[in-house]
């Protein structure tokens, strides 16, 4: 059985999807980076590999998200896309006739235009994080509310308290002040999903057409109270679906498109990758007034990537040479040292 | 008098061509780097536009190596560029930097005040036929190093090795440094010129088309704009920039024109009719051009809260429908973001990409 691998490792958090050769999710995951996105790279192969059908084989590996370049080296993935193209093939693939792809996740926001099966236009939110998930974390972690119930407890709400979404401080505030009035949490809390779906429209949807059906995936799309707003915004007369998958698109995105690019070949690095080392680490560049932060991804001794350098004079061969000098270097003060003491003497 | 100037893409180039003959001494502020940007960041207020910011801190990068004199141009109609030189001049005043503040500003301001300031940078000389000599050479130079690029974003997308592409034009730029007569540029232009064509093009068939229109400073100087072009011609595309300092100094002397931008102007009119200020209409035409040469987007490059940028951002959004023409807008300033950038820049490129196979497909079909 041929099969393509997906990963698409966010800001939040990591996805992992195992399709078919019919697009068809055999397995998917959705883990948290934690700031450590080669460590939530291996938990998601750990899981793909104990949920792995027998007879199965990896035709293709694509890879998407914030962190696609590093999560392509570390995977060995055919294909490395952008977060915009992975979601809307996955979109495109779940619900043929959608129009309006709206996909909100940790930290970024997007609006995808799709007419005829193809992406036509697109916007990402640029000036603020306001209405992505890691605000309504922040927000459910204040109120004292598990982020699994908190778009529930908006539901419950008879009206909204108006908040203002313009920006995530001032939206805090605004949230502050108007508990302090003595307002419900759920009040706040549907008060909060609509001023964010304000925030998303006035972003994002400016001069754009929004025709439906609209897919409505992400991270965020697990809240209702976010989903029930969106619904509000358009007054029910637009059809939003909040496909099952929502949580893991991207990833299935990535994996379809490796799938459609059907390497002769694939370049899986293996579930062996679980047990080998990597380390990152990183320089300052020095030579010139940009000041480039270097990052280089090492495999044991092997340098695997590197990333950061505006002018391109640092290459995986100049860094070793840059290594080897500073290790001879080490050693010069000491005989610089002993000549001085010669000459004292 | 030691003299320093913004920096705009290689004007200092043409400006270091020139000046030896004249009688000022001119000093050349370093390379725009990230320090650059922080260093206008924190001098200049927070809601002036980015490229005042960048060119302030060439001015107090110029003043740090040793210069006393500050020539700056100055801008015309609604754009906040007609102040640039009188804000800076007083930023620097305030940190207490004694300089004198040369301010070229628009001959429509009165061809009196813009002889005098051109006789002043010129160092008093008069008009000799070795300073009109010289000065021609330097055109001459500013014009060819606009044509490398235009080169270089046309053949990235094209040529197999694109190290040797950069090694070329950065060898020519550093060789056009050196030039004092008419025939050490003409061999300098012809060997680069063979050089570029014996370059080794891969088989491109189809390529995207992406035209970039904007603001003069921000869509041209690649060390403020996260080098788009370079970004776009990597992901494959064929890159035509609309935006030149040559046509802008032609449309601003008293006596000459730029036919380009005449003919932006009168594509834009449908849609614009009057001067916005800055660039406005020339990105809305020059977009419309872009349409009619049959490209396949535009992206628009401009500093956050351009007016004249803002105004042709919402046209362009008609002119899109009008024609077909997906358009990508990007702005920028000190908080962008390359991450985000190069994501939205790549999913551009997927959806051109995706629309010229559909195209073909269609045609193929009919």
């Amino acid at each position: 059985m041929d099969l393509y691998l997906g990963v698409d490792v966010g800001s939040v958090t990591t996805k992992f999807v195992l399709i078919d050769e019919e697009k068809n999710i055999l397995a998917s995951c959705y883990l948290r980076t934690s700031g450590d996105p080669i460590g939530a790279l291996k938990e998601g192969l750990q899981y793909i590999e104990r949920h792995f059908p027998s007879g199965g084989e990896i035709k293709g590996v694509g890879s998407t998200g914030s962190a696609r370049h590093l999560a392509g080296i570390v995977v060995g993935a055919d294909i490395v896309k952008n977060e915009i193209t992975a979601h809307a093939i996955a979109a495109i693939t779940r619900v043929p006739e959608v129009r309006t792809v709206f996909e909100i996740g940790g930290q970024d926001s997007k609006l995808i235009i799709i007419r005829d099966g193809v992406v036509e236009d697109f916007a990402m939110n640029t000036v603020c994080a306001a209405g992505t998930g890691s605000f309504l974390e922040h927000q459910a972690v204040r109120l004292n509310v598990p982020i699994e119930e908190f778009g529930k407890l908006a539901l419950r709400a008879e009206q909204a308290v108006r908040i203002a979404g313009r920006c995530t401080v001032f939206a805090e505030s605004d949230m502050i002040h108007k508990q302090q009035l003595g307002f419900g949490k759920p009040e706040i809390v549907k008060g909060l999903c609509e001023a964010l779906v304000r925030n998303f429209i006035n972003n994002l949807a400016t001069g754009k057409t929004i025709e439906d059906p609209i897919v409505f995936q992400g991270g965020v799309a697990a809240n209702e109270g976010i989903v029930q707003a969106f619904r509000d915004f358009f007054q029910g007369k637009k059809k939003i679906v909040v496909p099952p998958e929502h949580g893991v698109m991207g990833a299935w995105g990535a994996a379809i498109l490796a799938l459609e690019y059907a390497p002769e070949k694939s370049t899986f690095s293996g579930f062996e990758v679980i047990g080998r080392q990597f380390e990152s680490r990183s320089f300052t560049c020095e030579d010139c007034p940009n000041a480039c932060e270097i990052v280089i991804l090492k495999e044991e001794n092997d340098i695997k990537a590197l990333w950061g350098s505006r002018c391109g004079k640092w290459t995986p061969v100049t860094v070793r040479q840059r290594w080897e000098e500073q290790e001879d270097k080490s050693e010069e003060p000491l005989q610089i040292e002993e000549e001085e003491s010669l000459v004292k003497g | 008098m030691k003299a320093t100037f913004p920096h705009l893409l290689h004007l200092d180039i043409a400006l270091g061509v020139l000046y030896p003959t004249l009688g000022v001494e001119i000093i050349t502020p370093p390379p725009i780097t990230q320090k650059t940007i922080e260093i206008g960041v924190k001098l200049a207020p927070q809601n002036a536009c980015f490229p005042l910011k960048v060119t302030l801190a060439n001015f107090v990068e110029g003043i740090e190596l040793g210069a006393d004199t500050i020539f700056m141009a100055g801008g015309v109609g609604p754009c906040r560029f007609g102040y640039y030189g009188q804000i800076q001049n007083i930023i620097l005043e305030d940190l207490g930097y004694n300089v004198d503040f040369v301010l070229l500003d628009h001959p429509r301001y009165g061809i009196r005040p813009f002889i005098k300031a051109l006789q002043t940078m010129a160092g008093g000389r008069v008009l000799s036929s070795r300073v009109i000599k010289v000065a021609s050479l330097a055109w001459k130079v500013l014009r060819f190093t606009e044509d490398l690029e235009t080169e270089r974003r046309a053949l990235r997308a094209q040529v197999k090795d694109r190290q040797k592409l950069d090694e070329i034009v950065e060898g020519a730029l550093e060789q056009l440094r050196q030039v004092n007569n008419e025939k050490s540029f003409q061999a300098i232009k012809e060997e680069t010129m063979k050089k570029l064509d014996n370059l080794e093009r891969k088989e491109t068939e189809d390529l995207i088309k992406v035209g970039i229109v904007g603001e003069i400073y921000v869509a041209q100087e690649t060390k403020i704009n996260f080098n788009v072009e370079k970004i776009l011609g990597e992901l494959g595309a064929y890159v035509h920039n609309s935006v030149s300092t040559v046509e802008y100094v032609l449309h601003t002397l008293p006596f000459t024109r730029s036919r380009e931008k005449l003919e932006a102007w009168e594509l834009a009119k449908p849609y614009l009719k009057r001067f916005v200020g800055g660039e406005g209409i020339d990105t809305v035409g020059s977009a419309i051009r872009y349409a009619q040469w049959g490209f396949d987007g535009v992206v628009h490059l401009y500093p956050f809260t351009c007016m004249p940028e803002v105004v042709a951002k919402s046209i362009l959004t008609a002119v899109s429908r009008d024609y077909d023409l997906p358009t990508l807008h990007l702005a920028i300033d000190e908080h962008s973001g390359e991450a985000g950038l190069v994501t939205r820049v790549e999913a551009f490129v997927d959806v051109l990409e995706r629309r010229k196979k559909l195209k073909k497909k269609k045609v193929e079909v009919s």
